[in-house]
C-alpha cells in the first residue's frame, strides 16, 4: 500500500544483496520454506477449526445421515420445511436494511468527521464508538428496554412517531428486520467510522490542498476525492457485513425468549440451522443451510470484490 | 450560509451521538432505581447508590453467585484464547506476508474463505469434532475454538504486508540475522500496534461470542458472560413473569438485569479505551462484529 | 499496558478456574436402590418445611398413611441435580434443609415455559457427550414428558416404579393418563391445573353485575362492561397458552385423537369457529385484550392500583398471579365455575399447565430423585399466607384437602375460591391429547401477533390451523383435518 522510503543505505544494500546472493537460483532454493516456521503454530487450528469444519459441513450437506451420497436431497428438504422460507427473507431484508444503513450513515459520519477534524470530532467519534462493547446479549438487553415505551427514554418518540404504545406492538413481525438492523447498527457503526476515518487518514493531505486551491467545497471533496480513495475499504465493510449479517443468530434468539414466544426461535436462517441440528438432530438438513448461507456470502463476495477492483493492487 | 452548513453538520452530528449515547446513560443510570422507578420516574434520573448496592446484591444471589462464575468464564476463555492467538497470529500474519514458502497463497485464501463462512455451518461440525475428541463439557471446547481467529492473522498479514520494508529485512538477513533473530529483533517490536489491534480484537470476539458457547456448554455453570445474560433473561420475572411468583424467589428486575449487563460490558469498555488510540492512529484493521 | 496486565490476568483467570472445575460434582454411587423411597423421609420432613401451622400439619399425616412402608431416611443422600423453575425453587431449597445428607445441585432455568425448546437442545447435548443430565427436571410444559419419554431424547424415567403404585394412584386418573406415554408413567403432574372463572367480587358488586355461568353471558356482560365500564377487562387472549383457556374448554379439536402419529387438528369444527366469534367482539372492544397477564404491560394497565381486572378466564394457579404478579389489593378476588356453552353438558373446562416432575433415565442418584419428587409433590404445602406457598392445586390427591383449606382460610380472597377449584379440577375435558411439539409459540406468532395488529380472531383461525399442522409435520405426525 505505502512505498517503502528508499534511503541511498538501503538501495545500496539491496544491490550489494543481489550480487552477493549469487543470481536468482539460489535465492529461489532458499524461499521455498522462508516463513512457514512462523505459520507452523497456526496451521493445526486453521485446520481442525477452519477447514476441516467445512469439509464436514459440505460433507453432511451433501450426504444423509447414514453417510450415503444425495446430492440435493438434503437442500431440497430443508427448503421444504415451512420455516425456510420466512428465515431467509427476514434475513435477507435484514441485511438489505442494515447494509444501506451502514453504506449511507457510516461513510457519510465518517466523512462528516473527517472534513472538519479537531477534537470536537474526535469525542463524537469516541461516542459513536462506545456501543461497540455491547455487542451480542448485552446489546439486545439494553434495546429491549429502549423499546418498551414504559421505561424507554424514546417513550416520546415510540409513541408520538411511530405510534407504539406497548412492548408487544414494538416487537410487531413486521418491524423485525428493523429493530434488528438498527441493534447491529448501533453496535458495529462505531468500530467501523473509526476504520474508515483511519482510511481517510492515509490520504495525502496536499490532494485535499489541491482541490480545496482548485475550489471546491466540502461536499465535492469528500464524495469525488475522499469517497473513491476509501473505496476498497467500504468494499471490506461490505463484505464482512453481509457475511456477519446473514449469521444474524443472538438478536432474534433473545428477542424470543424476551417475547414469552410472540418472535419464533426460527426467524433467522442460522436459528433454523440450529434448531435443525440441535433440536431435532437432522444435522445434514443444517448443514445444507450453512452451505446456502455460505455460497450466498461467497457470490456476495465476488460480485463486491470483481465490481470494485478490490483485489487489483497486488497484496 | 457557512453558519447554517456548519448548524446542520453539528446537529446531525450530535442526534447520531444521543442516538449511540442515550441508552448507555439509561443503561447506567438504571441499576440506580427500583424496578418500579423506572417506569414512574425520569428515565434518565439518577437514583441512589443504595439501590444499585441491593441490586448487586439480588444479581449476586440468583443461583449461588452464578453470575459471578460468568464473568470468570467469559475472562478464562477470552483471555486463554486471546494469549494463543496472539502467539500464533502475530508469527502467522508475518509469515504469510514476508514468507515464500509453498502454499503460502493457499494458506491465506483459506483464511479468507473461512473468514467469510456463517457460523453456524461451522459450530456444527466443529461440535461433533469437539465430541469426538472427548472435550464436550470441557473448557477447552470452547477455548481453543476462539483461539482460531483467522481475523487476527488477517490483520496481521496486511499490517506486515504494508508496513514491513522488505528491504530492511533483507538488510537485516544480509547482517547474518537469520529467521527467528530478525523476526525477534526487527519484526516483533515494530509489531506492537497490531499486537494490540489483534489482541483487541481478539478479546472483544470472544468475549462477545454467543453461538459457539451455546451450543456446545451443557451446564450453566461454564456459561461465558454473554450466554449467562441470556439464561438471567428467561429465568427471571422481568421477562418471564410467569416465574417467580412476582419475585419473591428470583428477585431479579429490570435495574438486575440492567446492572448485570453493565458489568457485563465493563472488561470490553477497558480493553476499548485503552485500544481506541492504536486504533485511530490511521492504521488498517476492519472490524468483524458478532 | 496490555501485555503487563495480562499475564497476571491470565493467570489469575486460570487460577479461578483450576478453583471451579475441581468442584465438579463427582456422582457418589448411591447406597440403595430402592424403588419407593421413605415414608421416614417425609414425614421427619414435614415438621422442617412447614413451620407451626396448621393447614400445613395436617399435610404430614395423610402423607404417613398414604405411602407405604419402605426403607429408612437414609436412602436420600449422594448428590442430587435439580433443574426447577423460580417458583419451585423454594420447595428445592426446603428440601435440601431438611435433607441434610443430600448434596443438592439446584439449577434455576425459565421452565421450559411458553413452549420453548431449549431443554430438547439441552438433553440433545448431553446425550452427545453422554454426560450432564440432571436428575430431576420440572417443567412447565406439559407436553414435554411426552418427547422426553421417546427417541432420540429417551430421557425420562420409569415413575411410576420409582415412586410406587400406591403413592401414585393417590393422583387423578386424567392427570396419570397425561403422563403415560407408550403405557409407561413417565412423570408425575405437580398440580392440577383446571380453568375456573376468576372473578373481583368487590368490582362485580359494585358495578352491579352478576357472576355468568355461560359463555354467551359472558360475552354479553363483556359488551355491558364495554359500553358502562371502559377500561375493565373479562379475560385476556395474548397468552401463548390462549388456545388451553379458551378452545380447550370448548371441545375444539386442535389436538385429538392423537395415537402413535397421528393427530387430529381442526380449526374449521364447529367448537372452534363458535368460540372464535364468541371472542371476537370482545378482543374488539378491549374487555379480552391481546396481552399476556405476565406482562410488564399488562400489569401496569391493570394490576395494582389501576384494579381493572374485572374477570379473568384462568386456571387455578392463578392465585399467584393475582396475588404477586398483579398485586391485585386485598378482598376483591375469588373464583367461579368455570363457563359452559350454554346448556351443553357436562360442563367441560380447559388446562393450563399441571407442572410435570420428571427423572432422569441416567440418573445415578435415582433414589433421591425419587424422594425429592415425592417430597415435593405429597409433603411441601407451606401455608397459603407465606411466601412460598404452592400456587396451584396439588395433584397428590391427600394433598388437596389441605391446600383448598389453606386457600379457603387466606383472607386475601373476598370469598371462598376453593369449592369452584375443586369442581373444576374433575370437568377437564379429555379430548385434548398431548404431542411433543409445543403448540404454544404457533399461538403466539400466528394468532396474538395478529390479534395486536387489529385482526379478528376468527380470520386469524385459518392460519392457525395451517401452522398448528406444519408443527405437527415437522415433528413427524400426520395430520388428518377432521
Amino acid at each position: 500500500m505505502s512505498d517503502t522510503p528508499r534511503t541511498p543505505a538501503i538501495a545500496q544494500a539491496t544491490r550489494k544483496r543481489g550480487l552477493r546472493a549469487g543470481g536468482l537460483g539460489r535465492k529461489r532454493t532458499q524461499g521455498n520454506w522462508r516463513g512457514l516456521p512462523f505459520v507452523l503454530p497456526y496451521l493445526p487450528f486453521l485446520i481442525v477449526f477452519g477447514v476441516l469444519p467445512m469439509i464436514y459441513a459440505l460433507t453432511l450437506a451433501f450426504t444423509s445421515s447414514k453417510g450415503k451420497f444425495v446430492g440435493l436431497s438434503n437442500f431440497n428438504q430443508a427448503g421444504g420445511d415451512f420455516r425456510f422460507g420466512d428465515a431467509f427473507a427476514h434475513v435477507f431484508v435484514y441485511t438489505a436494511v442494515w447494509l444501506v444503513a451502514l453504506m449511507i450513515f457510516v461513510v457519510g459520519l465518517a466523512l462528516m468527521l473527517h472534513s472538519r477534524a479537531s477534537k470536537a470530532t474526535a469525542t463524537f467519534r469516541f461516542l459513536y464508538y462506545m456501543p461497540g462493547a455491547l455487542a451480542g446479549a448485552a446489546s439486545v438487553l439494553v434495546w429491549l428496554f429502549m423499546l418498551d415505551p414504559t421505561v424507554s427514554p424514546a417513550s416520546f418518540i415510540l409513541n408520538h412517531v411511530f405510534g407504539i404504545h406497548l412492548f408487544v406492538e414494538a416487537i410487531a413481525p413486521g418491524h423485525l428486520p428493523y429493530i434488528f438492523a438498527m441493534i447491529a447498527f448501533w453496535t458495529g457503526a462505531g468500530g467501523w467510522i473509526v476504520v474508515l476515518y483511519g482510511a481517510l487518514n492515509t490520504i495525502p493531505s496536499e490532494l485535499e490542498e489541491a482541490a480545496r486551491i482548485d475550489g471546491a467545497g466540502a461536499w465535492t471533496i469528500a464524495l469525488r476525492l475522499k469517497l473513491p480513495m476509501i473505496r476498497k475499504w467500504v468494499a471490506y465493510m461490505v463484505i464482512l457485513s453481509f457475511a456477519t449479517g446473514t449469521q444474524l443468530f443472538v438478536e432474534p434468539q433473545l428477542v424470543n425468549e424476551a417475547s414469552l414466544g410472540h418472535v419464533p426461535d426460527t426467524w433467522s436462517a442460522n436459528q433454523l440451522a440450529y434448531q435443525l441440528a440441535f433440536r431435532y438432530a437432522r444435522f445434514n438438513e443444517a448443514a445444507a443451510i450453512s452451505v446456502d448461507l455460505l455460497v450466498i456470502g461467497l457470490i456476495a463476495a465476488v460480485l463486491i470484490v470483481t465490481r470494485t477492483g478490490l483485489f487489483k493492487k497486488d497484496d | 450560509m457557512r453558519l447554517t452548513a456548519r448548524g446542520l453538520w453539528y446537529l446531525t452530528l450530535v442526534v447520531f451521538a444521543l442516538f449511540f449515547v442515550v441508552p448507555i446513560l439509561w443503561l447506567v443510570l438504571a441499576p440506580t432505581k427500583v424496578d418500579n422507578a423506572l417506569v414512574t420516574s425520569n428515565p434518565l434520573a439518577f437514583g441512589s447508590f443504595h439501590n444499585v448496592v441491593k441490586a448487586w446484591d439480588h444479581l449476586d444471589s440468583y443461583s449461588s453467585h452464578l453470575y459471578r462464575r460468568w464473568i470468570e468464564n467469559s475472562l478464562l476463555y477470552a483471555v486463554s484464547a486471546t494469549a494463543i492467538v496472539i502467539a500464533t497470529a502475530i508469527p502467522a500474519g508475518y509469515g504469510l506476508a514476508l514468507g515464500t514458502f509453498r502454499g503460502r497463497k493457499l494458506v491465506l485464501t483459506l483464511t479468507l474463505i473461512v473468514m467469510i463462512m456463517p457460523a453456524a455451518a461451522l459450530v456444527l461440525p466443529i461440535f461433533l469434532e469437539l465430541n469426538a475428541l472427548k472435550l464436550i463439557g470441557n473448557v477447552l471446547s470452547v477455548i481453543l475454538p476462539f483461539a482460531f481467529y483467522p481475523f487476527g492473522v488477517y490483520i496481521a498479514y496486511i499490517y506486515y504486508s504494508t508496513s514491513m520494508p522488505r528491504d530492511v529485512l533483507d538488510a537485516a538477513r544480509i547482517d547474518g540475522c537469520g529467521e527467528w533473530a530478525t523476526f525477534r529483533h526487527i519484526s516483533l517490536p515494530l509489531a506492537k500496534p497490531v499486537v494490540a489491534l489483534v489482541l483487541f480484537f481478539s478479546f472483544v470476539a470472544d468475549w462477545n461470542n454467543f453461538f459457539l458457547p451455546f451450543a456446545v456448554l451443557g451446564t450453566s455453570k461454564q456459561y461465558p458472560i454473554q450466554v449467562g445474560l441470556s439464561d438471567l433473561l428467561s429465568s427471571t420475572p422481568s421477562f418471564n413473569p410467569a416465574v417467580g411468583g412476582g419475585g419473591q424467589t428470583v428477585p431479579i428486575f429490570r435495574p438486575e438485569l440492567a446492572l448485570a449487563t453493565l458489568l457485563a460490558v465493563v472488561p470490553v469498555l477497558i480493553v476499548f479505551v485503552f485500544s481506541q488510540r492504536a486504533l485511530v492512529r490511521g492504521l488498517l484493521g476492519g472490524g468483524v462484529k458478532g | 499496558m496490555q501485555r503487563r496486565l495480562w499475564l497476571p490476568v491470565l493467570v489469575t483467570a486460570l487460577a479461578l478456574a483450576g478453583c471451579s472445575s475441581s468442584k465438579k460434582s463427582t456422582t457418589a454411587a448411591s447406597s440403595t436402590p430402592a424403588p419407593a423411597p421413605s415414608a421416614a423421609a417425609s414425614t421427619t420432613a414435614a415438621p422442617a418445611s412447614a413451620p407451626a401451622s396448621t393447614p400445613a400439619a395436617p399435610a404430614s399425616t395423610p402423607a404417613a398413611p398414604a405411602s407405604s412402608a419402605a426403607p429408612a431416611v437414609s436412602t436420600a443422600s449422594g448428590n442430587l441435580t435439580v433443574w426447577v423453575d423460580a417458583v419451585r425453587l423454594p420447595d428445592a431449597k426446603a428440601y435440601q434443609a431438611a435433607h441434610p445428607n443430600v448434596k443438592m445441585n439446584i439449577v434455576t432455568f425459565d421452565g421450559d415455559g411458553n413452549g420453548a425448546t431449549s431443554l430438547q437442545t439441552k438433553i440433545q447435548l448431553w446425550n452427545k457427550a453422554g454426560s450432564g443430565w440432571p436428575d430431576v427436571i420440572f417443567s412447565e410444559q406439559v407436553n414435554d414428558p411426552v418427547w422426553m419419554a421417546q427417541a432420540p431424547f429417551n430421557f425420562a424415567a420409569d415413575m411410576g416404579a420409582a415412586l410406587g403404585k400406591s403413592v401414585t394412584s393417590q393422583w387423578p386418573a386424567a392427570s396419570l393418563a397425561q403422563c403415560t406415554v407408550n403405557g409407561t408413567l413417565v412423570c408425575i403432574q405437580d398440580n392440577l391445573a383446571p380453568v375456573v372463572l376468576w372473578v373481583n367480587q368487590k368490582l362485580m358488586t359494585q358495578f352491579g353485575y352478576t357472576v355468568p355461568k355461560t359463555w354467551q353471558d359472558w360475552q354479553a356482560l363483556g359488551n355491558k362492561v364495554a359500553t358502562e365500564h371502559p377500561g375493565y377487562i373479562i379475560g385476556a387472549s395474548g397468552e401463548s397458552y390462549g388456545a388451553w383457556q379458551y378452545f380447550w374448554a370448548n371441545q375444539c379439536p386442535l389436538e385429538s385423537n392423537v395415537s402413535g402419529q397421528k393427530v387430529t387438528i381442526n380449526v374449521t369444527d364447529v367448537h372452534c369457529t363458535e368460540m372464535a366469534s364468541l371472542l371476537d367482539p370482545l378482543i374488539k372492544n378491549g374487555t379480552v385484550p391481546p396481552l399476556s397477564v405476565f406482562s410488564p404491560d399488562f400489569a401496569k394497565k391493570y394490576g395494582g392500583t389501576a384494579d381493572k381486572v374485572l374477570m379473568m378466564v384462568g386456571p387455578a394457579w392463578y392465585t399467584s398471579v393475582f396475588h404477586d404478579t398483579l398485586k391485585t389489593p386485598s378482598g376483591e378476588m375469588t373464583a367461579a365455575p368455570p363457563l359452559q356453552w350454554g346448556t351443553d353438558s357436562p360442563v367441560t373446562t380447559g388446562q393450563i399447565g399441571g407442572g410435570p416432575w420428571i427423572i432422569s433415565k441416567h440418573s445415578s442418584n435415582p433414589a433421591a430423585a425419587a424422594d425429592f419428587v415425592l417430597w415435593s409433590t405429597t409433603v411441601f404445602n407451606p401455608p397459603s399466607t407465606s411466601p412460598d406457598y404452592r400456587p396451584g392445586l396439588p395433584g397428590y390427591g391427600p394433598l388437596q384437602g389441605p391446600w383448598l383449606t389453606g386457600l379457603t382460610s387466606n383472607n386475601y380472597w373476598a370469598a371462598d375460591p376453593a369449592p369452584a377449584i375443586k369442581a373444576a379440577a374433575s370437568q377437564i375435558w379429555s379430548g385434548w391429547d398431548l404431542v411433543t411439539y409445543p403448540d404454544q409459540p404457533v399461538w403466539s406468532n400466528t394468532v396474538v401477533t395478529g390479534l395486536v395488529a387489529g385482526k379478528s380472531l376468527s380470520s386469524l383461525m385459518p392460519a392457525f390451523g395451517k401452522a398448528l399442522g406444519q408443527a405437527a409435520k415437522a415433528a413427524g405426525y400426520t395430520v388428518a383435518t377432521s
